[in-house]
């Protein structure tokens, strides 16, 4: 029993710091939140070259081998420093499913180059339902010569734009299949959609007759079910991962400034109003810290409570985040409420993950499923 | 990073396993004497005292098997050993800052439970401002006299011995003039008064000293070193059993669900409704949270780190929960989770019907309150944590400067 980092997984995530502190500062944030592609090419070459991009695919890959809890850990710094790019949509969306239900081909394919930084992925979860699972996936894929004709409107997809594929469940007569889709195929429109969080670039995704081979198929035919539910495992767990480093950050910026501001002729953090505040903040802080840890070592080892583990750290840290970041602004007052503090980039943030891959309420009622069974 | 057990600790696990379902008490333990020989029973399998030196009559463990050995109790509900302050708080405060008579004279009595003990901390006037405590101490040259009136203290009925915190020098800073005694009760300058709670028990008890008589060798420390052993033994409240709570919190869940499918509402089980489902999905990934802390905790144990300031937190957070939880049951129990002598049988709603009142819905609502409150309320938790973990300012009091009074 040993729930604490090993030195590398401390390196690691000091080197995950060091690095975004240079480039991805929340100057830089806000450079890409008005850019139209939304990140920065630069430092995506850097995180091929770190290793970041293949950390959880194997050598023969290119990627390091190592870890969901390694994963977890670089996932926690981007949510900390607000990074806004497509890394959790091609690493989990897109890299981790391919990892676990790919082709040889396939994943010599992409894996490489997603490790290699020459590709960007993500997947096509959402539909207009706000189920977090595939049941009502309504998108259709009809059998056409050796091939798939795939149609339907996908909501929500995330960093599309520049996704060289786009994993898509769709809906056939054998049950519900995952398909690689070229985003540039004929008969994919894409419409920019904006959201509050301006890190992350939403997309609709609609498909009218796209065409696609054989070779497209992720699994077999109608079996990709228990396929999306281990990627929506790792997708809950990663975006937790990026909720709890905006938490612990805006966690951070609340104590640093309850320790200069004065009102009444003393430090606002030697109020109990204040301190109490922080301290709460601190417990749901490190509460989010044990469940996603937990859930990241419980998925890595395919511990027993895997997939329970996951949906209660999903739904523990959306809320927790969402709270902490919330208080914060609380906490600063005024300035926590303007356009130039950098608080609403982690609030807004954390808002967005909360709902994404699976709400609280689809979390809990796969826990109650659990418990009562 | 690896949350499974040794195969030694699953070994381990095991043969206690084995030894409770030989020895586990078949009927609810009614008297002291009763109490004790389970006690002692406990202590002769070794699974008391399990981490004091062994010189004293300890066994030497590490945090897991002690961890393991509780958590192990509380799967099967066992009846606690009945010296509990005994052994989580007074025999390691020996243990720490006795010196060798005192750790030879005191320490195996507590293990086998030939002497009980209590705590005597809170006062009237003094409860989340400890340091104001007002117990006199005087020293008279062969020994100190004692003089003041001590409150919550639980166990007080069955102890034989207290340990004590006593002002001796009213004239230095609050902090600074508090020092730790080793106090016999059944003498005439002490009375005992159970002090009926809440749950309609009595638990807790008032101390009243007058006149009462401790000897010099039994002051533990120096003069003036109470508070800061104090605060070292709350600190042990705060740290141990925590697995094993949490165990306890996960079978009293399981049963909570058992009642929610057997309770209906609209003529289908109240487990079927999916508000319902929610709020059980949403406790659940609660109770889990705390079970992973727990596990935080025992790694920083078993590496030989005091969780410090770190325990406020884990205290803060499932004191708190333990509240929600208990709500949660009554709501989901309604009326049947009020009844303080259990529900209608057939029905099998409580947690446990083999002992008596304390096994009932209403019990574990009403004592819930008391978990935010004993061992430092969750406000002096919070301001442990803003000062210490966060390092936040000091607010200002009235009472930084001067002496006690």
């Amino acid at each position: 029993m040993n729930f604490a980092f090993t030195e590398d997984q401390v390196l690691l995530r000091n080197s995950v710091r060091g690095a975004l502190d240079a480039s991805c500062r929340t100057a830089d944030v806000r450079a890409m939140m008005e850019d139209p592609q939304g990140y920065a090419e630069p430092l995506w070459g850097e995180m091929a070259k770190l290793g970041w991009l293949g950390l959880p695919f194997p050598e023969p890959y290119g990627g390091a081998g190592l870890g969901l809890v390694e994963l977890a850990i670089v996932l926690e710094e981007m949510g900390r420093a607000a990074y806004p790019g497509p890394y959790f949509a091609t690493v989990v969306l897109g890299g981790l499913p391919l990892l676990l239900g790919g082709s040889a081909a396939q994943k010599e394919k992409w894996l490489s180059a997603i490790a290699s930084g020459r590709a960007r992925l993500t997947a096509a979860l959402q539909e207009d339902s706000l189920d977090g699972d595939s049941a009502a996936i309504a998108t259709t894929a009809a059998r056409a010569g050796d091939g798939f004709t795939l149609s339907g409107t996908k909501r929500f997809v995330p960093w599309a734009h520049v996704a060289d594929a786009v994993l898509v469940p769709a809906r056939g007569p054998e049950g519900v299949s995952l398909f690689l889709v070229d985003p540039k195929a004929a008969g994919v429109t894409l419409t920019s959609t904006r959201g509050m969080d301006l890190t992350t670039r939403w997309f609709t995704m609609g498909l009218d007759g796209v065409k696609v081979g054989a070779d497209a198929l992720v699994g077999p035919p109608g079996g990709a079910a228990s396929l999306l539910e281990a990627a929506l495992r790792r997708a809950a767990l990663g975006a937790s991962a990026e909720m709890l480093g905006a938490a612990r950050r805006s966690l951070d910026m609340s104590v640093e400034y309850a320790k200069v501001r004065e009102q009444f002729g003393q430090l606002i953090g030697s109020f109990q109003a204040i301190r109490h505040k922080c301290s709460e903040m601190l417990m749901e802080v490190e509460n989010s810290h044990s469940a996603v840890y937990y859930a990241a070592w419980s998925l890595e080892a395919g511990a027993e409570d895997a997939a329970i583990a996951a949906s209660i750290c999903k739904s523990y840290v959306g809320e927790a985040a969402r709270k902490v970041c919330g208080e914060a602004i609380q906490v600063h007052g005024g300035i926590g409420f303007t356009w130039e503090y950098d608080l609403h980039l982690f609030f807004k943030r954390a808002k967005s993950l909360e709902v994404m891959y699976g709400d609280a309420e689809h979390h809990r009622e796969l826990i109650a499923r659990h418990v009562t069974a | 990073m690896d949350l499974t057990y040794t195969p030694e600790d699953l070994a381990f696990r095991k043969q206690v396993r084995a030894w409770l379902e030989g020895n586990l008490p078949r009927t609810p333990l009614r008297t002291l004497d009763e109490r004790k020989a389970w006690h002692r029973k406990l202590y002769e399998a070794g699974y008391l005292g399990m981490g004091w030196p062994k010189e004293y009559g300890g066994g030497g463990a590490r945090p897991m098997e002690q961890a393991i050995v509780a958590d192990e109790m509380a799967q099967v509900n066992a009846p606690a050993p009945t010296n509990g302050l005994g052994l989580g708080i007074v025999g390691p405060t020996v243990v720490v800052h006795g010196n060798e008579w005192q750790k030879k004279r005191y320490l195996q009595k507590i293990l086998t439970a030939e002497e009980m003990w209590c705590q005597l901390y809170s006062e009237p006037n003094s409860g989340s401002d400890l340091a104001s405590l007002r117990t006199r101490a005087e020293d008279k040259g062969d020994h100190f006299l004692v003089n003041g009136q001590k409150i919550w203290t639980s166990g007080g009925k069955v102890a034989d011995w207290g340990l004590l915190l006593a002002r001796t020098d009213p004239a230095v800073a609050k902090h600074k003039g508090i020092s730790c005694f080793l106090l016999y009760l059944h003498q005439p300058g002490v009375d005992v008064r159970p002090l009926k709670q809440i749950t309609g028990s009595s638990e807790f008890c008032e101390v009243f000293m007058t006149n009462a008589r401790v000897e010099k060798e039994n002051l533990i420390g120096k003069l003036g070193e109470g508070w800061g052993i104090a605060n070292l033994t709350l600190g042990y409240e705060r740290g141990g059993r925590s697995l094993a709570r949490i165990t306890s919190y996960a079978s009293q869940y399981h049963r909570l669900v058992a009642a929610a499918r057997k309770l209906k509402r609209n003529g289908r089980p109240l487990v079927d409704s999916p508000v319902v489902r929610q709020k059980l999905g949403r406790i659940w990934a609660e109770l889990e949270v705390e079970r992973y802390n727990a596990l935080r905790v025992l790694t920083q144990l078993e590496r030989g780190d005091h969780p410090g300031a770190g325990g406020s937190l884990t205290k803060l957070s499932y004191s708190e929960f333990e509240k929600r939880f208990n709500e949660l049951a009554q709501e989901i129990l309604g009326p049947y989770g009020q009844l303080t002598d259990g529900a209608p049988p057939e029905l099998g709603l409580e947690i446990d019907t083999a002992v008596g009142e304390q096994g009932t819905w209403a019990y574990a609502f009403l004592w819930s309150r008391a978990g935010t409150i004993y061992s430092g309320s969750s406000e002096i938790q919070k301001n442990v944590i803003g000062e210490r973990i966060l390092g936040l300012p000091k607010e200002a009091r009235a009472d930084r400067a001067g002496a006690a009074r």
